[in-house]
């Protein structure tokens, strides 16, 4: 049964891809630690990287998935010294990292979050050997119904969970997926929303929309904090540089339950690392909270988010590998690199290409080890990046962003293109919505008219295929009840209060 | 591009995206499509798609949230200031050639972003001529050299 991961770590430990591993690690704790470059941006801009130094398959995305985890460790670093979360997965990170750092103990907060990272993601990672092939083993028996019906699912969980406005949610998400049918259309040859461009024939290219939508919008978002001065420059004292074993035993308890709490997060699609934080830092306030600690600098309310959000970003390559259906934001960007590929993730890929699926995994056990390494001793030098000024940083974001889209295509036009993307993204970040549903859309949309029409058409037109089978029915119902249950159980409790007072 | 204190802003964008919607469906409506086997052709999707976005923005529209902040003058300037140094680079960057442009679109940024003007000079210089080497030599990426000054010899 675990094959796949044997043949795996011997993709994962050829020189190449061990020395991948190591400088996706170290690359994505750099740009995850840069202010304002969450894991999503970072993948965005390196992202074209991987491609120029014409790697196989396997190797990018093991180069990615190290960039994608060393992001997330990276990201905590200014939650944790400066107050700033790095994205939205690390807000929870300051409410107990900062203090600690406040207190003079940055140096073991950032130990205590390797070491909190490393547990949360060590589980995770052993979930993820464990369910996603049985996952996959059930995911065989979805035909293209069940497909749309999981994708109609993941699209309502989102909606529900992502962000704070759902109806922004799903409108980000809708035009995620007007955006992939732009082009021509696969099952009829006509062209649609193409304008008579050529440039437009293949669709939107996905390197020039993601960097378009997360590091153009990012440039013009920073230049609303260009001249604010907190934290740019001064930097709280580390004192200790490690983290005692007693303190990381203390807080061994936090860090099990939230791995696991994490890791079950990460799975359902459309919930990410933010979800994550969030419910184990409340869950283990509730247990262990005893002495009103929790948001002055406890240890416990550190470990718990950190390990949360780890465990969540391994977890969210559950549904990625196993069903096609990335679990995050992030997820969906790696999804679509692997698109460029031409592999599309999905039950088959344990069976047909288990050197990917394998190869990703066994990555995943060495990058983590490599972050561990890296993260406890070289914690003060990661710092040091938090002090690049933002007039270094943007001009490089600039760069790299125009090279990366450049050297695809050799062509303007996708330059203009992402341009234009990026002003469509921070419209839409100014306007309230975030950006990882428009990308999920836009990354599941072609995959989804696909499924619905092969449906259709296996059915002759009749709709009731959709959810004829037990599993699209269940999904179905499923999705109807995420959408209506956070409106209605409101209602009933409330109606139930009224009755009884 | 000011402050506003009634909820304006989403409402804006309901009917905008409505616009947006009903041009999607025309679009599609119009498609002509060949005959093919397919029961459902290349249409159905967008039009689901457009009324699912009518819809949603017709929420909107009725139960608006409240306005974000947006940048005030100022800041409006600087921002299309970028915009426009963006664009000029995507203009530039084939006919002068990657390190000449690079040098002063760095520099005028990072004068934007709050560098002073020798900082910025320096920024110019470093980071562009890093990158070339960085790019080309590194990672074996083929750079515009500008096919203006080469017009010129």
């Amino acid at each position: 049964m675990f094959d796949f991961l044997i043949e795996g770590f011997g993709v994962a430990l050829t020189p190449l891809n061990l020395g991948l591993a190591f400088l996706g690690a170290l690359l994505g704790t750099l740009f995850g630690a840069l202010p304002g470059i969450g894991p999503i941006n970072g993948i965005a801009i390196l992202m074209p990287l991987a491609y120029t130094l014409g790697l196989p398959a396997e190797s990018a995305l093991i180069l990615l998935a190290g960039i994608y985890t060393g992001a997330e460790y990276g990201g905590r670093m200014s939650s944790i010294l400066l107050n700033v979360p790095g994205d939205a997965g690390a807000v929870m990170t300051t409410l107990d990292g900062h203090p600690l750092a406040k207190k003079g103990l940055a140096g073991p907060a950032l130990g205590l979050s390797a070491v909190s990272s490393f547990v949360g993601a060590t589980i995770a990672i052993i979930g993820l050997t464990l369910f996603a092939p049985l996952l996959a083993e059930v995911a065989v028996m979805f035909g293209p119904a069940e497909f749309f019906a999981l994708m109609v699912f993941a699209f309502s969980s989102m909606s529900v969970m992502m962000g704070k406005d759902p109806i922004k949610t799903a409108i980000g998400a809708v035009l995620g997926v007007l955006i992939a049918t732009v082009g021509v259309d696969s099952g009829t040859g006509v062209m649609r929303y193409t304008f008579g461009m050529p440039e437009l024939y293949d669709g939107i290219d996905f390197v020039v929309m993601i960097i378009g939508l997360f590091a153009i919008s990012e440039i013009l978002l920073m230049l609303e904090h260009a001249h604010r001065k907190d934290g740019d420059g001064e930097l709280p004292p580390l004192g200790r540089v490690f983290v005692s074993l007693k303190e990381v035993l203390y807080c061994k308890g936090a860090m099990w339950r939230s791995g696991l709490l994490g890791f079950i997060i990460g799975v359902l699609p459309g919930t990410g690392a933010s979800v994550a934080g969030a419910v184990s830092y409340t869950t283990e306030k509730r247990l262990s909270d005893k002495h009103g600690t929790f948001g002055k600098g406890d240890m416990r309310g550190l470990a718990a988010p950190e390990a949360a959000n780890n465990a969540s970003a391994a977890g969210s390559f559950v549904p990625m590998l196993t069903l096609g259906i990335p679990g995050s934001g992030t997820t969906a960007v790696l999804l679509g690199a692997l698109m460029l590929y031409n592999i599309t993730p999905g039950p088959m890929m344990f069976t047909e290409r288990p050197e990917v699926a394998g190869g990703l995994i066994a990555s995943l056990y060495i990058g983590n080890i490599v972050l561990l390494a890296l993260n406890l001793p070289l914690a003060g030098v990661f710092a040091r990046v938090l002090t690049i000024p933002r007039w270094v940083l943007v001009p490089a974001i600039a760069i790299l962003a125009f090279v990366g889209v450049y050297q695809l295509h050799s062509d303007l036009t996708a330059i203009y293109l992402m341009l234009l993307i990026g002003v469509f993204g921070y419209l839409l970040r100014k306007l309230g919505f975030s950006l990882a549903p428009v990308i999920l859309g836009y990354v599941l949309g072609g995959l989804m008219e696909q499924n619905l029409r092969r449906a259709l058409s296996i059915s002759g037109g009749d709709v009731d295929i959709l959810w004829q089978s037990g599993i699209s029915l269940g999904l179905w119902i499923a999705a109807a009840a995420l959408l209506v249950l956070p409106w209605l159980v409101p209602k009933l409790l409330a109606a139930r209060s009224r009755r009884v007072g | 591009m000011s402050q506003v204190t009634k909820p304006v802003a989403d409402r804006l964008l309901g009917i905008v995206l409505i616009g947006l919607a009903a041009f999607v469906a025309v679009q599609a409506i119009n498609l002509e499509v060949p005959f093919s086997y397919e029961p459902v052709g290349p249409r159905a999707f967008p039009l689901g798609l457009a009324i699912l976005l009518a819809g949603l923005s017709l929420v909107l529209v009725f139960k608006p949230g409240a306005d974000g902040e947006w940048p005030h003058k100022a800041l409006a300037i600087r921002l299309l200031l970028v915009l426009g140094l963006l664009l000029a680079y995507a203009m530039l960057f084939t006919g002068l050639g990657f390190i000449p442009t690079s040098l002063m679109v760095v520099a005028a940024l990072a004068r934007l972003f709050g560098a002073s003007n020798g900082k910025a000079l320096i920024t110019g210089v470093l980071l562009s001529a890093g990158s070339y080497v960085l790019f080309t030599e590194g990672l074996g990426i083929a750079l515009p050299t500008g096919t203006w000054l080469a017009a010129f010899i």
